[in-house]
């Protein structure tokens, strides 16, 4: 019965998470402290991997029904799914990327089970500098040769311009400030929200609100679950391919799902140029494979490698747990297949069940009153950016920010911003990489 | 009926004098959830509340703004700190401020199992604010320093097997020797770092006996057990000139 309570809290509160844009699994760990601190060791588990779970299915509705993202590992879902809006499938996207999701925590599942002796003894190769050198090389390498039709330069130019902005404040490697110009604001570096909202959520706006002014009576098509699963199985194979690269990359401390979703989405990119359904389903089912993985070197060997873990290991460790105990790993792998497993698949299920009404209900929302959604979601935007600016003691650099990269974005409107958005999410741990590469 | 009016009444204005008396206390959160900072001002918070306090909880979350915070204010403002900020953050211990030390820990120096016969390029990490001098003081000369921005950085990097040693902090060397792939010793050499507690606009040896019998809550000493944390409790004079000691070996030549 405490189990049940703590996976419907952690399903509830992923829900409320996924569906608010901005919000993540961070954010919701540290709202729910007060409550999670009389959680025993196995709720405070189920909670967390529960609340993880539902995250990434519910976050794909406002990523494809508004074109804003929940997390930062949404931004395949806002570009492809902004195709599928376009094309009135809308709630075909939810759909094959629900079923992708679950189709990738089932084999995040079957590959822990038969890689585990592998993956006890192996795991902490993911760690290593090496790995993550050569894995940013690939990604680098993507979102130079792959986004926006190929053009090099121009993708060039957006790494450039995010990693640029990545710079202000403290690296990853010194203590020492950067590129601050004396703006005390700009010692702990530019804000995140400024930046997605601005080179992301400004132009996907504005091209929805186009879309409204030639399309007046926008009309979402109710699509049937079956034609769903039809749809789905001409992607299996991407779905397939996004869940074992989703896996892999789940295991790279700090940038697992981020990773793991841009990395199989700009993969499938390559294979599959002209479908946004393979894309989708592929970087979707990626973001449930890798959520899974990054959950594993906790659990097996008591390494947290995401913010969202280290505040769940935290009071894990509070509630009694002594997680790292390497000697006793084949208690700790019985333990995710014995408690966490079977509550994970039935989580996944009911993240299937949920998103599906819930796709239906904005979807008629948005349909009803398109234009007063925009303006709504534009003004919360604002609001959001506002209220992060006064919680971070930073209210004038945010509000700076977002008014100039929103016209900045509006301006290269007509790019896939990714390359851009990836290098300044990722700029500063490349470049500490990249360093120790050299050291070591 | 009248006397019980008259009752309630006495207990109302009781209620209302109390609650009138009740000092007010600002707590500033300088860390992140699941650090270290946060936790124990987590502890802090409930714990005033608890002796009655009116507490006012700022949660800023990151030290340099908390410590700007914590110089600016005019409210009477506790804060946790610890003595390897103080040249970073230019805030040192003083009688002024300096209400209690919570506990000490030294850095531990941890070295792989499969480097133990390498006698020459080790390479070492280390936390980006970390003095590489002294380092080389140390550990010597011919050595490769390898920056990583924060002491779980660290772990996983000598998990990972991207080097030879590392200097880190007592939680993550504990970590380290239960894998198995290494050792570690607790340097004498390198500083000692020390967690402590500090505040403003307050007589500091009276809130001293509040925060110390916080501190003596079980849900503190758990935290410190299960830490392995050493408390080195004594006077307040003494505890101060400890950690102004202490904090000297933080300075960067």
């Amino acid at each position: 019965m405490e189990e049940l309570i703590a996976v419907s809290l952690g399903l509830l509160a992923g829900t409320v998470t996924g569906i608010v844009p901005g919000a993540g699994v961070t954010v919701a760990m540290v709202i729910a402290t007060p409550m999670l601190m009389g959680f025993d060791v196995t709720q405070l588990l189920l909670f967390y991997m529960a609340l993880a779970s539902m995250v990434q299915f519910t976050g794909t509705i406002p990523a494809v029904f508004l074109g804003v993202p929940g997390e930062t590992n949404s931004l395949p879902a806002v570009i492809e799914g902004t195709k599928f809006n376009r094309r009135m499938m809308s709630q075909l996207a939810v759909g094959v990327s629900a079923v992708g999701s679950v189709l990738g925590s089932v084999i995040a599942v079957a590959l822990t089970f038969l890689l585990l002796s592998f993956l006890v003894d192996h795991v902490s190769v993911f760690f290593s500098n090496n790995t993550k050198f050569y894995l940013y090389i690939f990604v680098m390498g993507f979102c130079v040769l792959v986004y926006n039709r190929g053009k090099v330069l121009i993708n060039s130019v957006l790494c450039l311009i995010g990693f640029a902005l990545s710079l202000p404040g403290e690296s990853d490697i010194s203590s020492d400030l950067r590129y601050t110009m004396g703006m005390e604001d700009l010692e702990f570096g530019i804000p995140l929200m400024p930046v997605l909202i601005g080179f992301l959520i400004v132009p996907t706006l504005y091209k929805i609100y186009n879309d409204h002014q030639r399309v007046k009576q926008f009309k979402g098509n109710d699509v049937a679950f079956k034609k769903v699963l039809v749809y789905f199985m001409r992607c299996l194979p991407s779905s397939i391919r996004g869940s074992v690269i989703g896996y892999l990359c789940g295991f790279v401390p700090g940038v697992n799902t981020i990773l793991a979703t841009n990395t199989s989405y700009s993969v499938e990119k390559r294979l599959n140029r002209n479908s946004p359904g393979r894309q989708l389903v592929a970087s979707e089912t990626a973001n449930n494979s890798g959520q899974f993985a990054s959950m594993l070197p906790l659990l097996l060997i008591g390494i947290p490698i995401t913010g969202s873990e280290v505040i769940l290991y935290s009071l894990l460790v509070d509630a009694g747990w002594s997680p790292f105990q390497f000697d006793n790993v084949a208690n700790n792998a019985d333990m995710i297949f014995r408690d966490i497993v079977p509550w994970f698949v039935l989580a996944n299920l009911v993240g299937l069940l949920v998103a599906w009404p819930f796709a239906k209900q904005i979807l008629r929302m948005f349909t009803a009153s398109k234009k007063y959604v925009i303006i709504s979601l534009a003004i919360f935007m604002i609001g959001l950016n506002t209220y992060l600016g006064i919680q971070d003691y930073r209210t004038v650099l945010y509000t700076i920010c977002l008014i100039v990269f929103g016209c900045v974005g509006l301006l290269i409107r007509k790019h896939e911003p990714v390359p851009l958005i990836f290098m300044f999410i990722l700029g500063n741990d490349i470049e500490a990489v990249f360093l120790r590469q050299m050291l070591i | 009926m009248k006397k019980t009016i008259i009752m309630l009444l006495s207990v109302l204005l009781v209620s209302i004098a109390k609650a009138e008396t009740k000092q007010q206390i600002t707590i500033i959160n300088n860390g992140k959830a699941g650090g270290s900072y946060h936790a124990r001002t987590q502890m802090y918070r409930v714990g005033l509340v608890a002796a009655g306090y009116d507490v006012i909880y700022e949660d800023v979350g990151k030290i340099s703004q908390a410590v700007k915070m914590f110089k600016e204010t005019n409210d009477p403002t506790v804060m946790v700190y610890s003595n390897n900020q103080v040249y970073k953050q230019d805030l040192f211990h003083t009688a002024e401020n300096f209400v209690m030390l919570e506990y000490q820990q030294p850095l531990y120096i941890c070295q792989t199992n499969r480097s133990k016969s390498k006698t020459s390029g080790l390479t070492v990490a280390h936390g980006k604010g970390y003095d590489t001098n002294l380092l080389n003081k140390v550990l010597g000369e011919d050595i490769v320093l390898v920056p990583y921005k924060n002491s779980s950085a660290m772990l996983n990097g000598i998990l990972g097997g991207d080097v030879d040693m590392m200097v880190n902090n007592q939680g993550m060397s504990l970590k380290y020797m239960e894998s198995g792939h290494g050792t570690c010793r607790p340097s004498d050499v390198l500083p000692v770092m020390v967690a402590t507690v500090i505040g403003t606009n307050i007589d500091v040896q009276a809130i001293r006996e509040v925060i110390f019998d916080i501190t003596m809550d079980i849900q503190f000493i758990e935290y410190h057990t299960s830490r392995q944390l050493v408390r080195p409790t004594s006077s307040w004079q003494t505890e101060l000139e400890l950690t102004q000691e202490l904090e000297k070996g933080y300075d960067i030549k």
